[in-house]
């Protein structure tokens, strides 16, 4: 590949990707003439990302109509186990059916060690589903989603009884850096963002399964506070469309002995105070019109708003603390890697959060 | 048991009256408990050491001894499995034929392991089955015995080897394998489970399997083995299938058993295995044949193959060989260095920046083990790998400098040169620096003018904190920051061209180090190298060189001060002469520069030749630095001159000289906020009443 188009993809996300070196020449000429081959584009500096100090706020989409609703009903109201993935090398999305057959394969051949031969039953019992989730994606670089299913017959089953899908998971890319998407070579696909839900079992023999023919790794993603505080904000600001019933938020006061502090906010309160914040009548705010970003600092004082009205009756300064959970009527989310999102009008823009945070993890 | 025993005599003996009744009813106990469980055992020892010993020939039909004793060891095998060497004894027994091939099946169907099976004793079954006269049947269920328990032998090194040799005992069933595809021959061919095994296998290599196979295939593989696998289940749900138990003597478990889970495992390198993802690519291996690099065995082989090796399904395992090594420093595939750099950051970054629960603590040798393979490695290349930079980065602002330092500091030098911009980011960075060890001066000061003065007199400063320091190790820390930061600002100056917003950091600095034992009590003087005074002295703002002057101001009566207090109290500190004699020149030049349009300066290290004066053209170049002509006021002369003669045509700064328009010109100076410069020649020009005549007055410099 050309050596000056990959620098120029570099540019923000500075890291990215870079060979290690050309050819042996140019290694040499890069001793004898210091730094003319800059294979190092980058500045320390410009490493440390961070997260979007200002998003974009709920705009209606009609989700139903780009996602099939029967994924959309699997993907909504379930709790996800979240990771972060290093972008995939050789997948392809026209390999659905191989790879349902190679992952089945895989799994049966896992759950059959230390039992030889027994094969015919499990291979039976695990069988696995490939799908791409067609339009659950933001801008023109995201790949498409992809969805995978393994469904099994319970043990004393009838035979001709359905099989129910035991896990499913789903990796996803919504609102991509486009910058660190383009620096990426052809054969890679960077889905970021994996989701799962079932056995922890099935979900590790599924990530070494991917780890293994694509050259990937897998990490824990955990959400944080600050994101957490994002949710908290971005789903009161809502509100206004869809009544998000009570913003429920769960602390930790860390003392001789922990305390901990279940703080619900109806929602008119929590609408309210966000109303103030973003400098606006109620009235005003339930109209339709082009909402501007949302700055950190909004999410900031709306949290103080928070916080010090519980100050006010409790004498609690819950900054002291930790924010573990955030919950309201369209999802919740929990300090380390859980998520459930519960309608899916929502769904897009916390995924779009989610795949900004799983980027900010990758190594490189 | 006797030991046992023993051990229970010399407690009694040894204890007090009282409890000697109770010691003595409960050894007794415990002994009886240990005695009936190994009369238990008993026959079965005697088993199998009757199994062991028994001859060549001896009749199994009306042998009473033989079935008492077989029975035994199925009674325990189902009960409890068997043990190692159990396993061992019997097998050879069986597959010797030493009874004859009679009870052969009889004694493979009892095999049930309770841990691990030897890899010995397999290997030794599978000799015999090439010398003896087994009979076909028998062969097969030892096969299937085999498969079964595969998952449960000790190590397979040596059974590898031999794989070849386990597999044309297969032939029986009919499964022949050509070169190109696997084809079933004759009736027995069509048999459930080994259309099973092809359709398994067709998955992975759907082009070496050219059969059609249903796609329902419902009973499989279906127990046509297993009489052991319901019993090693049993054996399991009980819980006893678990190390050995009191019969094996001698054997030794290969640390197979215990916890293999580890929480943290990706500082495990991948296995160097294939790519199994061949399905996209076919054509691509049918047209160039393709050599695993797991094959390459030897630097030659490397060599012979280099054009056409097939990179791993996980690029992280050539960290751990040396050939593959060899193989990436050639290797011009970006994809394939981009693999390896994801993974390696991905272990780095988890390892040591995601584990929230201490996890570099927690598995210190592992990570040891990991950086050193890595460091290795990048000493092999010659060169850091990108992901192990980035990671480095964010790592150095957590880090705490001692966790595994050898390894970070060998990681670290291998960063690669950053090629530098030419924007200002260089300037930012100089600056933040400089502003950084500024900062870190401030705070030692004020830590010491903190405890200093606590400590009535500052002998020592040990008693307020944990580190140990004394005055003059504090001093000499001090010392070799504010030098070390001289160097570096010398250098930066030089290198980003006297950048006024870096002078200026530097002259905040300055100001720090210039009131160390005024503002902070503090004794020590330390002055601006040459390398920082000059280009401040000639900067073309004039805001610098009032700070300058007002850092020299200070300079002067930090020394002052000293001065006086040796002279009153004896056991105060002592300047050297030479740092006596630097302020001086540097005093003496600024004066002479500035106030008598002199360039003179006696006693410097920088002299300049009159002749390479000369050469500049420049007329009268000792004035072009005096207060009118300097750069840096060049401007507010003329301002003065415009306003001290309005309706002059021709302007004359050195009209400015006069007795007269100086006094007035210097009052103009000060009215536009230069303090530095007031106090500089107010407590500098030693004969105030004589300022006017400007070429004779001199500054009086301090006596050293």
């Amino acid at each position: 590949m050309d050596r000056s188009q990959i620098s120029v993809g570099r540019a923000t996300l500075g890291s990215a990707v870079r060979s290690r070196r050309k050819s042996r020449s140019q290694r040499q000429s890069m001793r004898s003439v210091f730094g003319v081959a800059s294979r190092l584009g980058l500045t320390p500096a410009l490493t440390t990302q961070r997260l979007n100090t200002s998003r974009k706020p709920y705009k209606s989409q009609t989700i139903t109509e780009k996602i099939n609703p029967e994924h959309l009903a699997l993907l909504v109201k379930r709790q996800w186990k979240l990771s972060y993935v290093t972008p995939l090398y050789q997948f392809r999305h026209t390999q659905m059916t191989t790879y349902a057959r190679r992952l089945s394969a895989f799994i049966a051949a896992e759950k059959q060690k230390g039992l030889a031969v027994e094969v015919g039953e499990l291979q039976d019992t695990f069988k696995v589903c490939f799908s791409v989730l067609q339009g659950m994606s933001e801008a023109k670089d995201d790949p498409e989603a992809i969805l995978i299913q393994v469904k099994s017959r319970p043990m004393f089953a009838k035979q001709d009884e359905p099989q129910k899908t035991v896990w499913s998971g789903w990796l996803a890319c919504v609102d991509g850096n486009p910058e660190y998407l383009n620096s990426l070579p052809t054969d890679f696909t960077c889905l970021p963002l994996f989701g799962s839900n079932g056995a922890e079992g099935l979900s590790s023999l599924v990530k070494s399964w991917f780890q293994i023919n694509f050259d990937c790794c897998f990490g824990p993603l955990d959400i944080g506070e600050t994101s957490l505080e994002w949710l908290a904000a971005l789903w009161t600001n809502c509100n206004g469309k869809s009544n998000i019933q009570s913003l429920k938020m769960h602390w930790t006061i860390p003392a001789v002995h922990a305390l901990h502090v279940e703080y619900t906010v109806s929602a008119d309160d929590a609408w309210a105070l966000w109303c103030s914040i973003r400098g606006r009548s109620l009235e005003e705010s339930n109209g339709t019109e082009e909402e501007g970003c949302i700055d950190i600092e909004e999410v900031k004082s709306f949290m103080q708003g928070l916080m010090g009205h519980f100050y006010r009756h409790f004498r609690l300064d819950l900054s002291t603390g930790n924010l573990n959970q955030i919950s309201t009527a369209l999802g919740s989310a929990t300090l380390n890697d859980r998520i459930k999102v519960s309608t899916s009008i929502y769904l897009i823009s916390t995924l779009r959060l989610l795949t900004e945070l799983a980027l900010l993890r990758l190594p490189i | 048991m006797a030991k046992l025993v023993s051990l229970s005599d010399s407690d009694l003996s040894a204890s007090s009256e009282e409890s000697v009744s109770s010691r003595i009813h409960r050894s007794l106990r415990l002994a009886e408990q240990e005695k009936r469980k190994n009369e238990a055992e008993k026959p079965f020892v005697l088993a199998l050491k009757y199994f062991s010993e028994v001859e060549v020939g001896t009749p199994v039909v009306g042998n009473d001894e033989f079935e008492n004793h077989l029975a035994q060891v199925e009674k325990v095998a189902f009960s409890k499995g068997l043990s190692p060497e159990a396993v061992s004894v019997m097998l050879e027994f069986a597959m010797s034929l030493r009874m004859g091939s009679s009870p052969c099946a009889r004694v493979l169907k009892c095999l049930i392991p309770d841990s691990v099976v030897p890899q010995e004793a397999v290997f030794r079954a599978v000799v015999w089955l090439s010398v003896g006269k087994i009979p076909i049947s028998t062969q097969v269920l030892f096969i299937k015995w085999v498969l079964t328990v595969f998952d449960m032998i000790d190590a397979k090194d040596k059974l590898r080897a031999i794989y070849g040799f386990i597999f044309s005992f297969i032939t029986d069933e009919n499964l022949v394998c050509d070169s190109n595809a696997f084809k079933l021959l004759g009736k027995a061919g069509r048999q459930p489970y080994l259309l099973h095994l092809l359709s398994l296998y067709k998955v992975f290599c759907p082009e070496l399997v050219t059969l059609s196979i249903p796609s329902r295939m419902r009973s499989g593989f279906k127990n046509h083995i297993s009489p052991w696998k319901s019993a090693l289940m049993a054996l399991q749900k009980r819980g006893s299938l678990q190390v050995a138990s009191s019969i094996s003597l001698n054997f030794t478990l290969k640390n197979k058993t215990g916890s293999r889970k580890r929480r943290h495992r990706h500082l495990e390198l991948p296995e160097l295995s294939r790519v199994t993802n061949t399905g996209v690519n076919t054509e691509q291996t049918s047209s160039r044949k393709l050599v695993p690099l797991v094959q390459i065995q030897s630097f030659e082989q490397l060599l012979k193959n280099m054009h056409q090796i097939e990179l791993p399904a996980q690029m992280g395992s050539l960290l751990g060989s040396r050939l593959a090594l060899q193989y990436l420093d050639c290797v011009q595939d970006e994809s394939a260095l981009l693999r390896l750099n994801f993974w390696l950051g991905y272990a780095l970054h988890e390892e040591f920046l995601f584990c929230t629960d201490g996890g570099a603590g927690q598995n210190a040798e592992e990570a040891l083990q990991f950086l050193n393979k890595l460091l290795s490695a990048q000493q092999f290349l010659q060169e850091g790998f990108h992901s192990s930079d980035a990671f480095l980065y964010k790592f150095l602002n957590i880090w705490d400098g001692s966790l595994l330092r050898p390894q970070i500091l060998g990681l670290l030098s291998n960063i690669p040169v950053i090629p530098s911009s030419r924007e200002c980011q260089n300037e930012k960075l100089s600056c933040g620096l400089i502003e950084c060890l500024n900062n870190m001066l401030l705070k030692w000061l004020t830590w010491h003018s903190v405890y200093a003065l606590e400590d009535d007199l500052d002998i020592s400063l040990h008693s307020h904190t944990s580190i140990n320091i004394t005055l003059s190790g504090f001093k000499d820390s001090v010392m070799d920051l504010v030098c070390f930061v001289g160097r570096l600002a010398s250098v930066g100056l030089q290198l980003e061209g006297c950048h006024s917003l870096l002078l200026s950091f530097v002259l905040d600095f300055y100001e720090t180090v210039c009131d160390t034992f005024l503002k902070f009590g503090l004794p020590l003087v330390v002055m601006p190298p040459p390398g920082v005074f000059y280009p401040a002295m000639f900067a073309t703002d004039p805001v610098s060189l009032d700070r300058l002057a007002y850092i020299m101001n200070r300079y002067k009566m930090n020394l002052t001060s000293a001065k006086s207090q040796e002279k009153v109290t004896s056991h105060a500190f002592h300047i050297s002469r030479q740092t006596y004699q630097e302020f001086n020149n540097y005093l003496a030049f600024m004066v002479n520069c500035l106030w008598n349009s002199s360039m003179r300066c006696p006693e410097t290290d920088i002299q300049l030749s009159e002749e390479l004066l000369a050469k500049s053209g420049v007329p009268q170049p000792w004035m072009r630095f005096d207060l009118i002509h300097h750069p840096a006021f060049m401007m507010y002369a003329v301002e003065f001159h415009q306003k001290c003669w309005p309706g002059r045509k021709d302007m004359d700064l050195n009209s400015i000289k006069q007795a007269k328009p100086w006094s007035w010109y210097l009052e103009f100076l000060f009215t536009q906020g230069f303090g530095g410069l007031k106090d500089f020649f107010q407590n500098n020009i030693s004969r105030p009443g004589q300022e006017l005549d400007s070429a004779q007055s001199k500054k009086q410099p301090l006596v050293s």
